[in-house]
């Protein structure tokens, strides 16, 4: 389990060197996507699988199908990949910097760190962040309503960036 | 500093050095900072599941929330940039006359 937990925290880490090392839109995408779906392994090995959940499924399947759609506004015939130089050596440049800095911090590293929720969970119907969550209706009912009022103001926010025509929110479109 | 700490710290910061040091198009901008926010995500989730703390648990939600409103102002801007100038390089942002 604790070598499972550090191959997934290590692709955490890789997929996140992907998207910032200057490729191109498209392989900065997939390198999200690896970061998300490592992200929700590394969740479900602590032991939140309903948060590992809305990860996967509101994240890859509602913001990140967004994102590669707009990878599309900035196509190139020649995309860079890791496949290029310049992208490769920065890449190779932050997993070198993150591998120093881990070299630095990894003596306190044993297997004590790895905490998990729900020590009793054999006693109780329901996982620790399920009933967490499940608080965002009762206690935390005018956060809930704070955050549907933010979304209904950046639906419109959205639609005043992209109406155009000399009536919007950018008149030069 | 246990690993998990340090590698969400750590993907924090490589998508703030990814944000600060390369700008060639504004999307991988916007994917940095979306990278950003995940790594907020999981490390808000971390805390909830290390701690035992349960009632924080609705924090990663609200946060995913506020995330995509970022998102979706970001795209926004990169859908109006590609029509005012028809290409989303940063390098094309500051003519004065397009």
């Amino acid at each position: 389990m604790v070598y499972m937990m550090y191959c997934l925290l290590f692709g955490l880490v890789v997929g996140l060197a992907a998207v910032a090392s200057n490729p191109s839109p498209y392989f900065a995408a997939l390198g999200l996507v690896l970061v998300a779906g490592m992200g929700c392994g590394v969740l479900v090995g602590h032991g939140g699988s309903f948060l590992s959940l809305i990860l996967f499924l509101i994240y890859l399947g509602g913001m990140l199908v967004v994102f590669a759609y707009s990878a599309a506004l900035a196509a190139e015939p020649y995309p860079e990949g890791w496949g290029s130089w310049p992208v490769l050596g920065l890449a190779v440049g932050y997993l070198v910097g993150v591998g120093v800095a881990a070299g630095m911090v990894m003596g306190g590293w044993y297997q004590e760190s790895w905490m998990v929720c729900d020590e009793f969970g054999e006693f109780s119907m329901l996982r620790g962040d399920i009933s967490g969550v499940a608080m965002m209706y009762s206690s935390g009912g005018g956060l809930l309503i704070t955050g549907a009022w933010v979304l209904l103001l950046t639906l419109f926010v959205v639609l005043e960036l992209t109406r155009g025509m000399g009536r919007g929110a950018l008149r030069a479109v | 500093m246990t690993p998990a700490h340090f590698a969400f710290s750590s993907t924090f910061m490589l998508g703030l050095a990814g944000l600060a040091f390369h700008r060639t198009h504004l999307l991988s901008a916007l994917l940095c900072l979306e990278g950003m926010m995940l790594s907020l995500f999981i490390a808000l989730a971390l805390w909830t599941l290390q701690l035992d703390s349960t009632n924080f648990a609705s924090s990663p939600m609200i946060l995913l929330a506020f995330s995509a409103c970022e998102a979706s102002a970001g795209l926004a801007l990169l859908v109006a940039t590609a029509r005012t100038h028809g290409t989303d390089r940063l390098q094309s942002l500051n003519l004065l006359q397009c």
